[in-house]
């Protein structure tokens, strides 16, 4: 269940998307806690070809990720070129946490001209921000130039289409390999998937690197007299060598089934499922198409150019900018544009000699089937080891772009730093183990050298929150804030209830009491024992009947205890306890045990009083 | 005026004293020079095996288990280079060499392997035990504040604003270190040390083959049976191998 939770996919063509928006809605608004996961949009437009024949179409896919633009952009009119709405799709999917959204729009391109269509850099706004794609380019020919010369006889046939006549050492190309197979073969939908499902294409071409066959695009198209099914394979190549290229295909042996006997209807196969057909072998072959490679100029070679071709745009971020000497700084150089990304390459940058630099980590996004169109992004981590330095010092990339047939360098500005001196050593440098090593792998190439000392000893031990003496400690502000909570608490009640107040004042009052009468009785004081026995007695009685102590006497007896129901044998003693307290006046008690006797009868006179329900 | 002298004089013993002696002990370190000596030598293996002997005596540093790694990674153990990395990173988490070697060394690792997503990597950029302390400081300062109101009811309007300010802070960073106590002690990791580690559909050695792990792979370990353990690559690549073909570091 984990795992089915953790990829949750949705998948919304555009005729039925109105009826979910309200769901994307809220879908929107339950992940709208974590913006940041969703990541920047991006909009991308590409062709899922460069060259068709006159009244072929051609797709552009316009795709916004991470967002849905304000208005979706339109493409203007262009002469000879026929613009029809696919519709549109929409994707979200939650892949291991990770959100991600797509919008698609697709349009069909129907030229009815031979020429160069140029579809302009389209713009749109999503959340505020302005996104514009690269301008494309799409090609035209002639219907007879590329749809075989057959003449209908043909029951199958290849032909290899090679759109440019030059292309320069190094530049990337694009082919396609055409399968043609007549329209009444019966096993021609078999033989066409599994062209597709070979992953490659059956190119037979020397002096050239073969990079990436996208899916076969699948067609119908009549040359000569005949209606062919025609599956269309495009490679990507790349000439790794000067002088004039060929580019055919292998040999490959088909057996077309064609249907024998007559066309009408069996009763018995009404269906035609046990149609009788005559197997017929053939050879295929594509007639080779040539082309030249060019070297590149040697004039004007930029000094930093180490074999990027194509047409890119370069962007240059670095941060943290305030750090000290010794922290790492994260550069990130992105590469946009049209090339072949896999071997595209970062030049050294000669002027970063006041930074230790570490070794860039590479992705490449390509936002076409071949690969060829996208952005690389390279990440390096630089470190600055002089308090002196201002600025992280300008970018530079150099490329050759066919066609303007020129080298080109784009260059970034430099990144205003403020460097603090570190207070932690040096950073150790890069170095080979070996002195004939350290002439051939520049320093980002290999790891970090080993370190000389062996530092400061130390355990790896579980985490705090493992640790019995971290966790006792949490319990303290607990405690704290419980024993705060519990005095309050107390103190309001207190505040609340006088009758209880009293009651502890009185109990105080008496603890204290007990304790002077018992001094007062070790020192013979009668006259002091008897005042304090009449004053404590006063009390308790005062606080047991809610009456002031200053109006107890002995009355209180017969007036508020009797009647409240308190029995005869708390009564007497009470009773012979002022009594004893009236008689002292007159005949003083001299010894110390009539004294303390008395406190043992005062206790017992308490006990009954505060055990009263009045 | 007696003891504050010998209170002075036993200060003035314990620098004198005390302090080269525990100095020494950081210093003196005669196996590590001897490694890294071998190593620079170009003897990679033997250094490896100086430096894991250096540990099994007891002196662990994050030094030691830097150059433990930088040993493995030339003799081409990726795998156990990548282990070594990760354990000197738990020592010194900031450390701009660590990170640069482990992330080179990890560059290095073909085939599937299991890369951390966005939150993963953020969460990262703080150890456990740093976030578990933001988080103890976020709680401690919030039932302070609890305890001043009730200790001083007057300081309740002053206080309104901090309280649930305190509270809401407390609760995500306590959420964040239960996030990264989850990754880092919860989950366990596998890193493939053989050079093709066979991912099989079940855990037996007859199962058909999955799809195969490089040395250096880093793999999520969803289950354990026996000698096998389940391992994931991605949410596609989930296999079973073998337990001897990987480390389990902490």
């Amino acid at each position: 269940m984990r795992r089915l939770l953790s990829r949750i996919k949705l998948n919304v063509r555009g005729p039925s998307r109105r009826g979910l928006r309200p769901a994307f809605a809220l879908l929107a608004v339950l992940l709208g806690f974590t913006p940041s996961i969703l990541g920047a949009a991006s909009f991308t437009a590409t062709l899922d070809r460069e060259t068709v024949t006159v009244g072929e179409t051609a797709t552009l896919s316009l795709k916004f990720e991470g967002g849905e633009p304000r208005q979706m952009p339109g493409l203007p009119a262009i002469a000879n070129l026929q613009i029809t709405s696919e519709g549109s799709s929409r994707n979200i999917s939650i892949l291991n946490g990770q959100v991600s959204s797509t919008v698609s729009q697709n349009l069909s391109l129907t030229p009815t001209q031979p020429g160069d269509f140029i579809i302009p850099a389209l713009r749109a706004e999503i959340d505020g921000q302005v996104l514009t794609t690269q301008p494309l380019r799409l090609k035209a020919v002639k219907a007879s130039a590329s749809a075989g010369s057959g003449s209908g006889e043909q029951l199958a046939f290849f032909k290899v289409f090679v759109p440019k006549k030059e292309v320069y050492v190094g530049e990337v190309f694009a082919v396609e390999f055409q399968v043609y197979i007549r329209e009444g073969v019966a096993n021609a939908e078999n033989i066409l998937q599994n062209f597709d499902a070979y992953g490659g294409c059956p190119l037979k071409a020397e002096g050239v690197s073969v990079l990436k066959t996208a899916h076969a695009q699948r067609r119908r198209t009549r040359a000569g007299n005949a209606i062919y099914n025609v599956a269309t394979l495009v490679t990507s190549l790349s000439p790794v060598k000067t002088g004039t290229l060929t580019i055919g295909s292998m040999d490959v042996n088909l057996t077309l089934q064609l249907p024998v006997g007559t066309r009408r209807r069996d009763i018995f196969d009404p269906f035609g499922m046990f149609q009788q057909v005559e197997e017929r072998r053939v050879t295929l072959t594509a007639g080779p198409e040539t082309l030249a490679a060019l070297p590149l100029p040697k004039e004007n070679i930029p000094t930093n150019f180490i074999g990027a071709v194509g047409s890119f745009s370069m962007t240059l971020s670095a941060g943290p900018t305030n750090v000290a000497t010794g922290d790492p700084i994260t550069v990130k150089i992105q590469i946009s544009g049209r090339g072949a990304f896999d071997s595209l390459a970062l030049p050294e940058q000669n002027a970063w000699r006041d930074f230790k630099t570490y070794p860039p980590t590479t992705k490449v996004d390509t936002t076409d089937p071949l690969g060829l169109q996208g952005t690389k992004t390279f990440e390096q981590v630089v470190v600055p080891q002089s308090a002196d330095i201002k600025a992280l010092p300008p970018v530079s990339f150099s490329f050759f772009d066919p066609d303007r047939q020129r080298y080109c360098t784009l260059t970034q500005p430099g990144v205003p730093l403020v460097v603090r001196p570190g207070g932690s050593a040096p950073a150790p440098t890069v170095v080979t183990a070996s002195r004939a090593a350290q002439d051939l792998p520049p320093p980002t190439q290999d790891i970090v050298h080993i370190k000389p000392r062996l530092g400061a000893l130390a355990q790896i031990g579980p985490p705090l929150v493992q640790r019995s003496w971290f966790l006792a400690l949490q319990a303290v502000p607990v405690l704290a804030w419980l024993s705060a909570l519990a005095w309050r608490k107390r103190t309001e009640m207190l505040a609340n209830n006088p009758r209880l107040r009293r009651q502890r004042q009185v109990a105080h009052i008496i603890r204290k009491g007990l304790i002077e009468l018992r001094q007062f009785a070790a020192e013979n004081k009668s006259d002091d024992f008897f005042a304090t026995l009449v004053r404590l007695l006063q009390e308790q009685l005062g606080e047991r009947l809610d009456l002031p102590a200053s109006a107890i006497t002995e009355a209180v007896i017969e007036e508020h205890l009797r009647p409240r129901g308190v029995p005869e044998t708390t009564l007497a003693p009470l009773r012979d306890l002022f009594q004893t307290c009236n008689l002292v006046r007159y005949a003083p008690m001299k010894s110390s045990q009539e004294l303390a006797a008395v406190i043992t009868r005062f206790e017992g006179v308490l006990r009954e009083l505060q055990g009263l329900k009045l | 005026m007696r003891p504050p002298l010998t209170l002075a004089s036993t200060s003035l013993a314990f620098l004198v004293f005390l302090c080269p002696l525990l100095l020494r002990a950081e210093i003196s370190a005669p196996g590590f020079e001897s490694a890294n000596k071998l190593y620079e030598e170009g003897k990679y293996t033997e250094a490896a095996t100086a430096y894991a002997t250096l540990l099994q005596t007891g002196q662990t540093s994050a030094a030691l288990y830097f150059n433990l790694g930088n040993a493995f990674f030339k003799s081409g153990q990726i795998g156990r280079a990548i282990a070594a990395y990760r354990l000197a990173s738990q020592i010194t988490p900031r450390d701009p060499d660590v990170r640069a070697n482990l992330q080179f060394a990890r560059n290095q690792a073909q085939g599937p392997t299991l890369p951390p997503n966005r939150w993963q990597r953020w969460l990262g950029r703080l150890t456990l035990n740093e976030w578990t302390v933001l988080a103890a400081v976020a709680v401690w300062l919030w039932l302070l504040l609890l305890t001043v109101r009730q200790w001083r009811p007057g300081l309740r309007a002053s206080l309104r604003g901090y309280v649930p300010t305190l509270a809401i802070a407390a609760g995500l960073l306590c959420a964040c270190a239960a996030a990264a106590f989850y990754e880092t002690r919860l989950t366990r990791t596998a890193i493939v040390i053989t050079s093709d580690a066979v991912v099989r559909h079940g855990p037996l050695a007859e199962s058909q083959t999955a799809f195969t792990a490089h040395d250096g792979a880093e793999l999520r370990v969803l289950d354990q049976k026996d000698e096998w353990l389940e391992v994931s690559a991605g949410p596609r690549r989930m296999g079973w191998l073998r337990r001897d073909q990987v480390l389990l570091p902490q």
